[in-house]
């Protein structure tokens, strides 16, 4: 569904993204992991298509550079607006499919469908502004829920999120991704990446590392290599990996 | 069994009752003045039916006040309306329709008008106004080139297209010094000259402009998020730029020529609606837009029978009532926080 052949982005000298040729198949998830600075997050901008870049990225053949399509995102750092509402602001989901200033029933019914799956019900008519970090979070994949998109790009869905809410929110995203909608994620958190993802793609200095399917990549050398050797994988009896930082070389 | 819906996100009640409240508004307008005109006889007179006003009073009420009630609505209507899209645009609540240069523009505009010297060219005063609006404004994007997508270098070129446009129009003005009394009380503003020609072309662009804002006011909530969040819900967030700063500006020049520099109100109306919706979405664009009529006709109101028979400039109305006012709503919501 995606072909990206030769993909690079700079400012001015730095390469964010270097040369990367990756494919991906509709209907899989696929979650980027690395360091900071690896570039996960401008290839996951890259990718939605408002940013310029060399090399060439497809979605069914056609080049995403300022090609508008039914693309959810969901950034790690949203731009919250004042006086809006939750409702309104997972309204704004629909703004593609309804069209100029049109607001369907079909739409208002839906939203409302998924504020309720995502527990968000009881706040629809409180401002964004005024949600915790974990509230925040789950709106903004209720919008991507609503999108009813064909992609979608998460940054970092889960990291502001408590235990519980992490499970549920990957678990709809989980939904989205089984009902044919093709999922690309960055995740800090490799294990629960590992968890959802079948397939992870080891970034560093803007290349890309290793890409192969969760369980591989997980017990390869070079993960360990991509974060200089400061992680333990540990496997658990039921043979699920956990994720570890040392602590002697974390801190240095 | 009943389908679950979310409730329609913006109450046609509060618009509802804004337009009413205009409706009254209007009335008050037409009937108050130096002569007074009563109220049952202007609505039998408006719909034609017997026992309506008479000779006189039917030429003050048709040729007089409905023209310049009409055209204080429009112009309250262009001015509150942009006010809210530049404010959205530029994600800046302080934003107002003249930022661009408009309003500089439009004053040189009307300055060489007003220096030509003849009689026609007095006339052109709005046409020369108008082209020097939207020249500033064009002029405005043109120098912060393709850095126009970002809100502070395109405000900056306002400002310094602005200052240029405000430093060639005091050089003529010192020059012909017989300007300096017209220019001042255009700068003013004024709506003593309405008359049929002025409502008729002014309502034209004016109505064009407001219903394609208000039809894509939720593109324009779109460009309260990040450009790429923006991107991604199907929102190109330049051209929506484009598109609502054209129209806004489009509104404005027209309202700026027919009635010179109506301060305050693209300021004032847009936080008053939002402070007492506590919305500051552009669902409000309607609301705003009926608000911004009803506070204008009734700022004109007041130039016109406070003094009476003299005139004040309405500017002066709209900031001393409506600087005392939006500072009580900011201070009794604390809207934008």
């Amino acid at each position: 569904m995606i072909e990206i052949k030769n993909l690079s982005v700079r400012y001015g000298d730095f390469y964010a993204l270097n040369h990367i040729t990756l494919d991906i198949p509709r209907g899989t998830w696929t979650c980027l992991v690395g360091p900071n600075g690896a570039g996960k997050t401008t290839f996951l901008k890259t990718l939605l298509g408002n940013k310029a870049y060399d090399g060439s990225i497809t979605i069914d053949g056609l080049e995403v550079y300022k090609n508008l399509r039914n693309v959810a995102f969901v950034p790690q750092r949203p731009e919250i607006p004042a006086g809006m509402d939750v409702a309104e602001y997972v309204m704004l989901g629909r703004a593609r499919l309804d069209g100029w200033g049109r607001e369907s029933r079909t739409s208002r019914r839906l939203v409302q469908q998924i504020l309720e799956q995502m527990q968000l019900a009881g706040m629809r008519h409180q401002l964004v502004t005024q949600l915790s970090g974990g509230e925040m979070q789950r709106v903004l994949i209720a919008r991507a829920l609503v999108q009813e998109p064909e992609l979608m790009i998460l940054d970092e869905p889960t990291s502001a999120l408590d235990l519980h809410h992490q499970i549920s929110t990957l678990n709809h995203i989980e939904g989205m991704q089984k009902s044919g909608v093709t999922v690309v994620s960055t995740m800090h958190d490799i294990t629960l990446g590992a968890m959802y993802a079948e397939r992870i793609v080891i970034m560093q200095n803007g290349k890309v590392l290793l890409d192969g399917p969760a369980n591989d990549v997980i017990h390869s050398t070079q993960l360990k290599l991509a974060f200089d050797d400061a992680i333990t994988i540990h496997t658990l009896d039921n043979g699920r990996p956990v994720i570890v930082a040392n602590k002697s070389t974390a801190i240095l | 069994m009943k389908t679950q819906e979310i409730d329609r996100i913006w109450h046609w009640r509060t618009t509802l009752f804004v337009g009413i409240m205009l409706a009254f508004v209007l009335l008050l307008g037409v009937s108050f003045g130096p002569i007074s005109l009563d109220f049952m006889k202007i609505l039998r007179t408006l719909f034609g039916l017997s026992g309506g006003l008479q000779d006189e009073e039917k030429i003050l009420f048709l040729q007089l006040r409905l023209p310049r009630v009409l055209l204080a609505g429009l112009v309250g209507a262009a001015l509150a309306t942009s006010g809210a899209v530049y404010q959205t645009v530029f994600r800046n609540p302080l934003a107002d329709p003249y930022l661009l240069g408009a309003a500089a523009g439009a004053g040189l505009g009307a300055t060489l008008a007003l220096t030509g010297g003849t009689q026609s060219f007095y006339a052109a005063l709005p046409l020369f106004a108008f082209i020097g609006g939207v020249l500033a404004v064009a002029a405005t994007f043109m120098i912060s080139g393709r850095a126009f997508a970002d809100p502070a270098t395109l405000l900056l070129s306002g400002i310094a297209i602005g200052s240029f446009a405000t430093a060639v129009q005091t050089y003529l003005q010192q020059r012909n010094s017989e300007v300096l009394r017209p220019v001042y009380s255009w700068i003013l503003g004024q709506l003593t000259v309405a008359d049929w020609n002025v409502v008729k072309w002014a309502s034209i662009y004016i109505v064009v402009a407001l219903f394609i804002l208000i039809r894509m006011s939720r593109l324009l909530d779109g460009l309260l998020l990040s450009d790429e969040e923006a991107f991604s819900l199907g929102i190109s967030p330049n051209k929506v730029r484009i598109i609502a700063i054209g129209a806004a500006t489009l509104a404005t020049a027209t309202a700026v020529s027919a009635s010179g520099l109506i301060g305050f109100v693209g300021i004032v109306v847009p936080h008053l609606v939002r402070g007492l919706t506590k919305r500051a979405t552009n669902r409000a664009l309607f609301t705003v837009a009926l608000s911004g009529a009803a506070f204008l006709v009734l700022a004109d109101l007041g130039a016109r029978t406070l003094l009476s028979p003299a005139e004040l400039p309405i500017g002066v109305i709209t900031a001393f009532v409506g600087a005392p006012f939006l500072l009580f709503v900011l201070r009794a919501k604390r809207v934008l926080k």
